[in-house]
């Protein structure tokens, strides 16, 4: 038995630990005995994920008693490329258990709470350990399984939660139809349902074409691309926050696991148009859900669209990686695909952050609506630090992951071949919307930041907010030091990167240009810092660090020394703008921070407005009350799913009149079969 | 002398360079300014005279201001690191750190988003008011920035400024070419955006319906306001300067060479000089543009930078 | 003239040609358009001089010569005329906001370039080249006169649409013959002259030359 097979039954075994801890540990006990092994389970995926992404081999392999008139049995194969996943998934679902240990009360912490969550966590890490089509779709249902139940954790307490939950089961199985149909259509086609014969059998025609559609909508549902996204922005919200953390940092990636692992193991080599739909899903997906983000005043809607804006980013790359592949530009196709990747880790690293931190808000002040937030960064400066840290991750600036992973992704992308006729004309277009794309993540998250913690607290929640609980801390301080230090080593992720691409499996396609190249492309270069020797670029943020404090250290000293002369002096009013400036109703709202914007934004937007003025009884000069009330509808939901509910809607107004409640209808319609079937039969 | 040692000294000649004239700078246009509305003006040196004020003044501190210190010093820093990334007087840049634009770029955003959270600090109506203005106009002006790059970068292949300005030192005739005019265009209008001058914002008031920059810095004082005044007239330095090396690269040291550094220090600063004088007496016929209207210049500079990486292809 | 200097010139007036396009989209004022068109128009007629030249055709020289005349004088002058005749001074309200124009006009050059990539074949010379340009123009002629309500305005994207055709008759046929050229001119300008006359009726009967009123005709 190899290390990595130890391993994966680790993982397995722990993962039954955390469930019998669950159900059999007496409540006060249980988020610490529950959360203890399924932090454990994270750890074992996080070695074994290591030990995959450096090239072990090992299988797990189970026969399946349900017949499905193939050889039924389930195996367990990660390669370098799921190994990485698995890490990824693995680590944040560590620190995800690590919070619970602190947060898990209530509905989160019952019973089935903390079973639910190992069983997700299980389902989720062993998804890229799948070596064959039977062991996907069950572990992917295990995902789905487990993180429904999570979604519908507090649906005692709150109405939308119970929407949410249908919202995320519909919208779920939806996905998973596509998947199952496109994994038959691939099976079919390729005589196997085993990952590594389907890889060898070189599947390619319209079978290829109709497999990649099916999987592509399959895969985009579950990572939430537009317009399948609307799930996203309502089960993120509802969720408790360290599901929602994992949901939204590992689950979503799982669908751009599939993406990846679709064309570039299972149908590499690929023609042109499905790097240009891949493209066509992602690029309007990474404007929209950012410009959702930026308007919004749920912090954790906020965050569920910008989870949408960062997986179009990721997908865009992986389209570019497609397109330059196609066109024979390898060094560019391997950048842009270890730009995805690092695209993925450092998404991954911040948003589970934000989640957790936006947990910990909501903890602490029972407000998760960031115009009633405020002033948080004296009563919860460590939570603070680290909600800092993943915001400049989120806006991409140095010296963080989310910077050195941005800078990658520009990098392949002003490379783009520029002789090549259709990248030509869409390299500017896609450079331009990942630009808007980052200005407006910029906007979104210093507003995330800048009216949740400074200011003023503008309600009695966060005026009596406190520090949360040791675990809390120690989780979201932990992540933020990870997003600090992937971006100071930038190097790491993209060595990893590299070398995930190059598994033995990952050929041809994205392809034959990045697997060779990807490693040729991506150098560690001297240091930490990232090279791409394939189009003669590099970075090292430490570098750039240690210059920037180089810089600032005169700074530093002057005002030292001006402040030993002349100390800062506390004054109970220093300008106030023109007016009494304690009132909390003074500071700027999250909505009147977004307002420019909304405007400018506003065909796209279509908010709805309500303004009504009260005059005053004496004269209709004076008034006595101005009310503004402004709504923004998810457009594509409200154009595209209310229609298509509605249809439904009558159709089962229409099935009514067959389905009256009468039983004798009832029985007429089984003679009525039975007759059909036997004249079928006789004829 | 190694050559890094010798870069190193070089940058350190050109933050000091830019620290010093920075401010005379804002007092030269001031100075145009002035002279062309007919009035006396306060001499060139008036800023440098005000900064000395600000230095022995002590700052106030409002109840929740938390970050009023040290926003201001992480503002500083940012903008001094985006001094020491530009090739303003040579194309010799440090090894380890090169100039990439987008490197630039989110410097540049850097500072951006500490003016930004300085003026949610504070608390006030104002300094939302003009923090929400800012972010948004930064967040159109990035795709513009990013596609004029873009177009700059095409012919030489790079993302690397220094590399730019070189290639146009030895290839003038690039200079004056459609795609690098279209993009110097745009780029200007984009600076202009970012700094907060005339017509998107303008600098000298204090009228609450039109301000942007001010009202962020409202709440600032001492030598809190002082790092912040400086910090925002070096970024407007430091990025005229950039525009006027891709502009005019003549001057810009590439052979190193004590005379030819002193050259290339008195082409940074006349042109630095013209071209700030010539946004001082553009603004005498300018009015400010209504704040939605804003969006239409940037949209306008954007199809500008869009055109010349279109232009780019046709000259190819 | 040297072969990169025809190419700069070349791309020069060609880009002159896309800027006064696309910067229609952007002005109101009605006066700041027709000095936009006289610019564009002499933009043009520097292009067709300079292909003239270069090819030391003295015909093509000659309708340079015209095109001056008439589109970057004749035509500006007999504009701006109706324009004060008619009392109209902004174009106040475009049926998409400028923003949006001005970004639909960046995705109308893109859909230029890829749609002249099959005309133009596989190794097209340096007038060739500019051939997408020519078709940006037509496009953003066509958006101006489908967005604009003024019938000035109306008219200046016609000429607008014209220019953009000359120029790509010009750049693909390696020159139009004179006596087209000289047909198509004058009967841009005959155009002109009558739909002044109809926009001074328009005045008349509307008291003011918003083409939306023309719907009220029906009945």
């Amino acid at each position: 038995m190899s290390l990595l097979e130890v391993g994966l039954v680790a993982q397995l075994a722990l993962a039954l630990l955390a469930v019998t801890a669950a159900v059999a540990a007496p409540t006060p006990l249980r988020p610490l005995l529950a959360g203890g092994a399924t932090l454990l389970m994270g750890l074992s995926g996080v070695a074994t994920g290591a030990l995959a992404l450096g090239g072990r081999t090992g299988i797990v392999s189970a026969p399946l008693t349900v017949g499905l008139g193939l050889d039924a049995r389930m195996t367990l194969a990660p390669d370098r490329l799921g190994g990485l996943f698995m890490l990824l998934a693995g680590a944040v679902g560590a620190v995800a258990a690590l919070y619970s240990v602190g947060y898990a009360r209530g509905p989160a912490g019952s019973r089935t709470g903390c079973a639910a969550f190992a069983v997700f966590l299980l389902g989720l890490q062993l998804v890229p350990a799948s070596g064959d089509v039977v062991a996907f779709l069950l572990t992917w249902e295990l995902m789905a399984i487990g993180s429904t139940i999570l979604v519908l954790a507090e649906h005692g307490r709150r109405d939308q939660v119970r929407s949410a939950g249908l919202w995320y089961a519909a919208m779920t199985h939806l996905s998973f139809l596509f998947l199952l149909a496109g994994f038959a259509v691939l099976t079919v086609a390729g005589h196997s349902s085993s990952f590594a014969a389907l890889a060898a059998g070189r599947i390619s025609g319209d079978q290829a074409g109709l497999a990649f559609v099916l999987l592509t909508i399959g895969f985009a549902t579950k990572a939430g691309l537009v317009p399948v996204h609307v799930w996203l922005p309502r089960a993120h919200p509802e969720a408790p926050s360290h599901v929602s953390a994992v949901m939204s940092a590992a689950m979503v990636k799982m669908g751009v696991y599939g993406v990846v692992l679709t064309v570039t193991r299972l149908l590499p080599g690929g023609p042109r148009w499905w790097g240009l739909v891949v493209l066509a899903l992602a690029l309007p997906s990474a404007l929209y859900g950012i410009l959702q983000a930026s308007v919004t005043s749920d912090l954790k809607r906020l965050l569920a669209y910008s989870t949408t804006e960062n997986v179009g980013l990721i997908l865009s790359a992986v389209a570019i990686s497609m397109l330059a592949a196609s066109s024979g530009d390898s060094a560019v196709a391997g950048v842009a695909m270890v730009a995805a990747l690092m695209l993925t880790v450092s998404h991954a690293a911040f948003k589970t952050v934000l989640f957790l931190g936006a947990g910990a808000l909501l903890h602490a002040t029972a407000e998760r609506d960031l115009d009633r937030l405020g002033g948080l960064v004296r009563s919860m400066p460590r939570t603070a630090v680290a909600f800092g840290v993943a915001c400049l991750g989120a806006a991409a600036l140095p010296v963080t992951s989310g910077f050195a992973a941005e800078w990658v992704l520009m990098q392949a992308r002003i490379h783009g071949d520029s002789r090549d006729q259709l990248t030509s004309a869409l390299l500017p277009a896609a450079i331009a919307v990942v630009a808007l794309t980052a200005g407006l993540a910029l906007l979104t998250f210093v507003k995330a930041f800048g009216i949740a913690f400074m200011a003023r607290p503008r309600s009695p929640g966060a005026t009596t907010a406190h520090e949360v609980n040791r675990p809390m801390t120690a989780a979201v301080l932990i992540g933020a030091a990870a997003v600090l230090a992937l971006g100071l080593a930038p190097g790491l992720t993209a060595t990893a990167a590299a070398t995930a691409l190059r598994s033995a499996g990952v050929v041809g396609a994205v392809g034959a240009a990045t697997t060779t190249s990807a490693a040729a492309a991506v150098g560690t270069g001297a240091g930490w810092g990232v090279a791409l020797p394939g189009i003669g670029a590099h970075l090292d943020p430490l570098a750039l660090t240690l210059l920037a404090l180089a810089v600032t250290l005169p700074v530093v000293l002057v005002t030292w020394l001006l402040a030993r002369r002349h100390p800062r002096r506390d004054v109970d009013l220093v300008w106030g703008g023109g007016g009494v400036r304690t009132s909390p109703r003074m500071p700027y709202t999250a909505t009147s921070f977004a307002e420019p914007l909304v405007r400018v934004f506003d065909d796209a937007l279509q908010p709805t407005r309500d303004l009504r003025v009260t005059h005053a009884q004496e004269s209709r000069y004076l008034v006595q009350e101005v009310s503004f009330h402004q709504h923004l509808d998810d457009r594509v939901e409200k154009s595209l799913y209310r229609p298509a509910i509605a249809m439904l809607d009558r159709a089962g107004d229409l099935a009514r009149l067959m389905q009256n409640g009468s039983m004798h209808r009832y029985l007429g319609f089984s003679f009525v079969a039975l007759l059909v079937v036997l004249v079928a039969v006789a004829w | 002398m190694s050559a890094t040692v010798t870069t190193m000294l070089l940058v350190a000649v050109q933050c000091g360079l830019l620290l010093a004239l920075a401010p005379v700078r804002v007092g030269l246009m001031r100075q145009v300014r002035a002279r062309l509305e007919g009035r006396a003006g306060a001499g060139v040196l008036q800023p440098w005279r005000d900064l000395a004020k600000l230095a022995r003044k002590e700052p106030l501190r409002a109840p929740g201001v938390r970050f009023g210190g040290a926003l201001p010093v992480l503002l500083m820093g940012a903008s001094l690191l985006l001094v020491a990334l530009l090739p303003l007087l040579q194309t010799a840049t440090l090894v380890a750190v090169p100039d990439d634009l987008f490197v630039v770029v989110s410097v540049l955003l850097l500072g951006t988003v500490a003016i930004a959270l300085l003026g949610l600090d504070s608390g006030t109506a104002f300094g939302g008011m003009g923090a929400s203005r800012h972010m948004t106009v930064a967040a159109l002006v990035e795709p513009t920035i990013l596609v004029a790059v873009y177009a700059l970068s095409i012919p030489v292949g790079t993302s690397n400024l220094s590399a730019i300005v070189s290639a146009r030192l030895d290839h003038p005739a690039t200079v004056v070419a459609p795609v690098s005019l279209l993009a110097l265009v745009a780029l200007f209008i984009v600076v202009i955006a970012e700094t907060g001058r005339l017509p998107v914002d303008n600098p000298s008031t204090h009228l609450e319906l039109t301000m942007i920059h001010e009202a962020m810095i409202l709440e600032s004082s001492g030598r809190d306001l002082g790092w912040v005044e400086y910090a925002s007239w070096l970024r407007l330095g430091a990025l005229l300067a950039l525009v006027a090396n891709l502009a005019a690269p003549w001057g810009v040291v590439q052979h190193l060479h004590v005379l030819a550094v002193l050259i290339a220090m008195v082409a940074l600063v006349l042109k630095v000089a013209v071209l700030g004088a010539a946004i001082a007496s553009g603004e005498v016929f300018l009015a400010k543009l209504r704040l939605f209207r804003v969006p239409e210049l940037l949209a306008g500079s954007f199809v500008l930078a869009f055109l010349a990486v279109t232009a780019s292809y046709l000259t190819v | 003239m040297t072969d990169a200097g025809f190419t700069q010139v070349l791309g020069s007036c060609a880009g002159v040609l896309i800027l006064t396009a696309v910067l229609q989209l952007w002005r109101r004022s009605l006066s700041g358009s027709v000095t936009l068109l006289a610019l564009q128009g002499a933009a043009l007629s520097a292009l067709i001089g300079t292909i003239g030249v270069a090819a030391a055709d003295p015909e093509l020289i000659g309708v340079a010569v015209l095109v001056l005349a008439i589109k970057a004088v004749a035509i500006p002058i007999v504009l701006g005329r109706t324009a004060a005749a008619t009392g109209a001074r902004r174009e106040d309200a475009p049926r998409i906001n400028p923003t949006a124009a001005l970004l639909l006009s960046a995705v109308l050059t893109t859909v230029a370039y890829l749609a002249s990539r099959p005309i133009l074949g596989a190794a097209p010379d340096a007038a060739q080249r500019a051939v997408p340009v020519g078709i940006a123009v037509v496009l953003i002629g066509f958006l101006l006169l489908l967005t604009r309500r003024q019938a000035i305005s109306q008219l200046i994207g016609f000429v607008v649409l014209d220019n953009g055709i000359a120029m790509i008759a010009l750049l693909t046929a390696g020159g139009v013959p004179l006596v087209v050229e000289l047909g198509v001119s004058l009967d841009v300008l005959l155009v002109v002259l009558i739909l002044r006359v109809l926009t001074g009726r328009l005045k008349h009967v509307f008291g003011a030359t918003d083409l939306d009123d023309l719907t009220e005709l029906h009945d």
